[in-house]
């Protein structure tokens, strides 16, 4: 089935990247320039909101998909959209839940460095930007992996995406809810099919975030 | 020149360093000294505009700082030392080049950083500072973890370039024989106020202080 990449399966892959690619790209966008925000920023509530997004991490998939279903079903605040059962509205649950991962181990990232490194660069007399832009490089690695396991958690999920995607097929069917369907109705041979390519895709993604988080880590030459 | 008048530093409750009144001339080269916490860092950092304070300081010209925590960046060591320059690649690579042989890490030039000892680190930090040109120069513990050799190089270096125009030279050292080798001028700084302020000379042979002296005695044992 995999060597004659069925249609159905393409589909499926195609759905499940678009998905996760689409998540981590919104949750990067929304978290990173948070995550340093509520390390480096001094404003009334940051404590309650660094350990309100310390909670959020923990987020039962379920529970996030709920309150997506909840405000995009026909009674919604956002019923009108008609976005209920669509890509789209599955990948505001899983922004809603990568958000909190990303901002957490992008404010962790920047309290490792931020500091020592934000004094170098002014006692090189480096401007905000060249600042930035040192420390956007000097951290590379950390931060490509902090993309990468959001991408792992985000193609890995099936809770969330489940309730709100409603598992569709040609539509919103992804390869976690797909394995969860075929299992259930026995087709293991298509469910393990999926489970393989599932199981390459998050391996990558892994070993890759592993091997950068282990570059990372020497990052810090004291 | 630097200016500071009443210059005070709190963190909440605790006050860290307060100086009625301290003026250092163009030129001249200056060591602070003092046990761990009294305010030696800190004061380089209020001159050096990294850290908020009251009162005034005022000082004139391109400061240039070296903090106590050094940090290779994640990249070439020769990148290390261009990052902070603009201008033609070629050219930025020709002045860091040349601060690199200073520093006795020209051939290190390729590697990655991070690769380098600490010693090798405090050196090429200070090649990193030195690419540049400015009036005033403020290092903070510059070979707090380097070897007898390296010690040497930096001091060398450090000497070199001070001497190259009137630059101001404030180095924060524990070592008084450092501040001797180093300076024409001793600040001792015991929580947070100045309780010497002398020759490197005579703070070897005669601290004013009860604190002085017993300072001083530790480091000839």
């Amino acid at each position: 089935m995999l060597l004659s990449m069925d249609k159905e399966l393409i589909q499926i892959i195609g759905v499940t990247l678009k998905m996760s690619f689409f998540s981590t790209l919104i949750s990067c966008l929304i978290g990173m320039p948070l995550g340093v925000l509520i390390e480096k920023g001094s404003f009334f509530g940051r404590g309650l909101l660094k350990k309100l997004s310390s909670t959020l991490m923990g987020l039962p998939p379920v529970v996030a998909g709920l309150i997506v279903y909840m405000l995009f079903t026909r009674y919604g605040i956002f019923g009108s959209l008609g976005l209920l059962f669509t890509v789209e509205v599955m990948i505001v649950a899983q922004v809603m839940l990568i958000t909190p991962v990303v901002l957490c181990l992008t404010s962790s990232v920047v309290s490792v460095s931020g500091n020592p490194l934000k004094e170098t660069a002014r006692g090189l007399g480096l401007k905000r930007g060249r600042t930035l832009s040192l420390f956007l490089i000097h951290n590379r690695r950390a931060l490509l992996s902090v993309v990468l396991t959001a991408f792992g958690r985000s193609i890995a999920e099936v809770g969330a995406v489940s309730l709100v995607g409603g598992n569709i097929q040609w539509k919103t069917r992804v390869m976690t809810t797909a394995i969860l369907l075929e299992t259930n109705k026995g087709k293991f041979t298509f469910a393990l099919a999926l489970g393989i390519v599932l199981l390459i895709i998050s391996l990558i993604v892994n070993v890759s975030a592993s091997l950068l988080s282990k570059g990372g880590k020497d990052s810090d030459k004291m | 020149m630097i200016r500071c008048e009443n210059t005070v530093k709190r963190y909440g409750e605790r006050t860290v360093l307060d100086i009625k009144e301290l003026t250092v001339n163009k030129g001249s080269s200056v060591a602070l000294t003092g046990a761990n916490g009294s305010g030696k860092s800190t004061l380089l950092k209020i001159i050096a505009g990294t850290t908020a304070f009251e009162g005034t300081v005022r000082a004139s010209g391109r400061i240039l700082y070296m903090p106590q925590k050094i940090i290779a960046f994640d990249m070439s060591v020769l990148s290390n030392v261009t990052f902070s320059l603009k201008g033609r690649k070629s050219e930025k690579e020709e002045r860091a080049m040349a601060a690199l042989s200073r520093v006795g890490l020209k051939e290190l030039y390729k590697k990655n950083a991070l690769t380098l000892s600490g010693g090798e680190c405090a050196r090429l930090s200070l090649a990193r500072i030195l690419v540049n040109d400015c009036d005033i120069l403020l290092l903070d513990e510059p070979t707090g973890a380097v070897d007898i050799e390296g010690t040497e190089i930096i001091e060398n270096t450090v000497r070199e370039y001070i001497s190259e125009k009137e630059r101001t030279l404030i180095i924060a050292t524990h070592s008084p024989l450092q501040a001797k080798r180093m300076a024409d001028r001793v600040i001792m700084l015991q929580k947070g106020s100045i309780v010497e302020d002398c020759s490197p000379d005579e703070l070897l042979k005669a601290p004013s202080t009860e604190f002085g002296k017993k300072f001083v005695d530790m480091w000839r044992y």
